[in-house]
Order: C-alpha cells, then structure tokens, then sequence
C-alpha cells in the first residue's frame, strides 16, 4: 500500500513535471501535440476540481446547520440560494441541461438582477472598512511610515480627476511613484516569488516535498 | 482628546456614504486626462483597425464582485472595436464571467448593428485556467470547439479561420485576479508572441508595472480611473467617468480622516511627553 500511497505518486509527479518543463521549451511537432494533450488533461481535472469545491462547500454549511453553529441561518440562505439557482440552471428557460444555456431565463435573470449586485454590494462595503481602518491604524509613527503615508496621499489624489484639479503635479508625482519606487519593489517581489516557486516546484518532482500527498512528512 | 482619537466608526461611514452618494446625484466637472498606458491600449486598437478584418480576443477574467470596476472597461473596448469594424472574439475564463460578457456583448453589439458570427462571437467559459490558452495557442478550434450557443466553431464565419492565437491582430484580458501576470503572459503572449495589453481592478495595476516595462503588456487599463480615461479617448462619457466623481470625492474623504488622525495623534503624543 506504502507504494501506491507514496511511490507511484511521486514517480507520476517526477515524470509529469520533468516531461512539462521539457515540452515547454521544444518546439518538435511531437513535443507539442504531447503539450496540447497534457494541457487538455490538466482541463479535465481543473474541471473536477469544481465538484471536489462544491462538495467541500455543501458539508460545511451542512454541518453548520445540522449542529445549529454560529450563523446556521445563513448556511441555510446558501443552500436555498443554490437551489434555486440549480433548478433554473437545469431548467434552462424550458430547453433542459443537456443544451447550452439559453441567451435569457430565469437564470440570466437572477445573474444580473441578484447575484450581480449583491455580489458587488459586498465588495463595495470594503470602502467603509477601509475608510475606517485606515483613520484608526494609518499613522506616521516611524520615519518610514511617515513616507508611506505621504507616498499614498499622493497616490490616492494623483490617480482621481480631482487631484488634477487641485494641482497639475499630483498625477505627474503619482505617475512616478508607480512608474519608479513601485516597479522597482515590485519586479524585486515577483523575482523572489518566482525563485520560491521554481525552487518549490522542483523539490515536489524530485520527491523531497512530499506534503501534498497528506499525512504529515515521512 | 482621547474621543477624537476613537471617533465613533458610523460617523465615519456616514460621510463615506453621502461622498458617493452625493457626487452621484450631483453633477459638476472634474478634469479626466488619459494616462501613457490607456493611450496605448486605444493606440493599438486603432492599428488593428487599419488592418483589414482585423480580429480581437477579449478574454473576461472577472467576476460579480468587480462589475462596476470592470463592466466600463470591457463596455468601452467592445464599442472602441465596433465603431472601428473590428471583429470581436470573447471567451471566459472566470466561471462567473459569461453572464458579464454575454450582456456587454448584446447590448453593444444592438447599439451598433452587428451580426453575431460575422462581426462578434461569443466562446462562453471553459475551466482550466492557463491551460486553455495553452490549447487557444496550439489549436483554437481545439480549445473552444462551439461557442456558448452551441454552434461549431469551425463553421462560423468568424472563427473558421482562426487556427491559433498568432491568428488574433490583438488580445485583450479583463482581470480581476492574476490571469494577467500568471496565466497570459508566461503561457499566451511569451510562448506565441502576439500583441497583448490588460485591464484590471485598481488594487492590482501597481502589480503589473514591470510588464509594461518589458513591453509583455502593450497598454493597460486599471480600475474605474483607466476605464473614464478610455471614455475621454472614444469622446463618449458614460459610467466611469460619472463614477469618477465619486471616487475622487471618497478619496478627498479618506484622506482627511488619515491627516486628522495624524494630528490627533501627534498633538496627544504632544501633551503626553510634556512634564
């Protein structure tokens, strides 16, 4: 069982990710059409991946409600909601689930007249928050946060029409900051992630990070 | 001293609210000038529309949440395209964009006359992240075999002769995550090499200056701010440049509570040092 649990995992992960490496940077006919069917299995199991996050989301509202947990309400909200959506889904304004969905319907209709804006709803309440937050923690208490604060004031003016209205050098200084201090930062940032991720990668195809096969390391 | 420095937080989402809710209803002028990387994205819109059939991919990489950032952006590019006769492919690569795109699509598409399958088609969403335009690169029929209606793609007029992404004049992603930096430029522009540029949500353009840098992203567009400086471009106002007012209200907001908490802070600090 050791071998199926653990080798057979590792020798897949090894030859998949050493053969993905490899057909990325050949360009044979051969190598291609290898990629071109890999890239159409990885779309397979992406696609299952959807049924493993539904599952996963439907326990847990489950659990909630069977237990009566904080909040149970609203994991029943979840469920109803879903529901709902799903039969409309199904129903298919009347053409049934083995067509695609009909350019309008009671689906279309929920989409854009209830799932859309309470979605963004939630998303804009992030303002208040962050209006908040910021007059409570944003203080220039360091050196360093002193240029942050002012770096971020000249941003937020600098990239709204009335930053320019107040004085023509606000956008040119927020340009700047973005174009200079924060490209720098930031190319810094994304070549030390991406190391970590190469770095990463090649420990899980060569069998030396093994903690997504579960259990804890050996 | 101590009260100001805790001011109760409904006052603060109070006068958060009436500075979105006020610029909304009231309108005045504010002045909107298009930045270097907006410019770039209508630039080369207006090159491919030199070309003869010229084609666009517009890929929606976004969901419900950001709709109001992102919906200007994509309505802009789609009626930049169909005012210029540029055909339009979309695709989905968020399972909540087609509802997004589809409503886009129709309404601009009615707004100016076109066919669908001629002028416009619409792929729907398929799952796989980066590995669809892995396979758009490889083989686009292959990858996208029917569009969201059901109809092959190799018999619509529009999509017939597309063999790959190399075939499209322009492509275009509307992102809301990381499909920009981790998904289109390492597996779409750098492996096929074609003209690529964005458009995102505010909090992620800072993210993606060095693209721009080494020339992966050709223009971009961030957040409600890019999407008015598109609208100033087309000389046709509507939902971005309307919200704009709003923005820049909310921010004046922001930042006054910032620079008031500072004094607070330090005239408290003041008091609490002296003997």
């Amino acid at each position: 069982m050791l071998f199926l649990s653990r080798t057979l995992p590792v020798i897949v992960a090894f030859g998949f990710g050493v053969i993905g490496i490899a057909i990325y940077y050949i360009p044979h006919a051969s190598a291609q059409n290898l990629e071109r069917e890999l890239a159409l299995w990885l779309r397979i199991v992406l696609a299952f991946a959807y049924f493993l996050g539904l599952y996963s989301l439907a326990n847990l509202h489950w659990e909630r409600i069977r237990q009566r947990g904080s909040g149970w309400g609203y994991s029943l909200v979840a469920y109803i909601s879903f529901g709902v959506m799903f039969l409309f889904v199904v129903f298919n304004d009347g053409s049934g689930p083995f067509k695609p969905q009909a350019e309008a319907g009671g689906y279309q209709w929920l989409f854009q007249y209830v799932h859309v804006p309470c979605t963004s709803t939630m998303f804009s309440i992030l303002a208040f928050f962050i209006a908040s937050a910021a007059y409570r923690t944003f203080r220039a208490r360091t050196p360093e946060a002193a240029i942050l604060l002012v770096a971020a004031v000249i941003v937020m003016l600098g990239r709204v029409p009335i930053g320019r209205a107040i004085a023509d050098v606000l956008p040119l200084a927020s340009e700047w900051l973005m174009e200079v201090p924060n490209l720098a930062a930031k190319r810094g940032i994304l070549l030390g992630v991406s190391l970590g991720a190469i770095a990463t990668s090649l420990r899980i195809i060569f069998g030396i990070e093994r903690s997504y096969l579960g259990g804890g390391e050996e | 001293m101590q009260r100001l420095m805790n001011i109760d937080r409904r006052i603060i989402f109070v006068l958060v609210f009436l500075g979105v809710a006020i610029p909304l209803l009231v309108d005045f002028y504010l002045p909107i000038k298009p930045t270097s990387t907006v410019q770039a994205v209508y630039d080369e819109i207006e090159r491919v529309a030199a070309i003869d059939e010229g084609t666009v991919l517009l890929s929606f990489s976004y969901g419900a949440s950001t709709e109001p950032e992102m919906q200007p952006m994509a309505r802009s590019l789609v009626r930049h395209c169909f005012s210029r006769d540029i055909k339009v492919v979309a695709i989905c690569l968020w399972p909540e964009a087609p509802g997004l795109a589809q409503e886009v699509l129709q309404t601009t598409a009615a707004e100016f006359g076109k066919t669908y399958g001629v002028d416009y088609a619409f792929m729907g969403y398929k799952p796989g992240n980066y590995s669809v335009i892995l396979n758009m690169g490889q083989d686009f029929h292959d990858a996208f075999s029917r569009d969201a209606w059901g109809a092959r793609s190799n018999t619509l007029p529009l999509t017939r002769d597309i063999r790959s992404l190399r075939d499209f004049d322009f492509v275009f992603d509307l992102a809301a995550g990381d499909s920009i930096e981790f998904w289109w430029i390492p597996f779409g522009q750098e492996k096929f090499g074609f003209p690529f540029a964005g458009g995102c949500t505010a909090v992620m353009a800072p993210d993606l200056f060095p693209f721009l840098q080494s020339r992966q992203l050709i223009g971009l567009i961030g957040g409600l701010a890019g999407a008015a400086e598109y609208e100033i471009l087309m000389d046709r106002r509507d939902s971005a440049t309307e919200a704009m007012r709003a923005q820049s209200i909310t921010h004046v907001i922001i930042i006054a509570f910032i620079l008031f908490g500072n004094a607070v802070f330090f005239l408290t600090r003041r008091r609490s040092v002296r003997p």
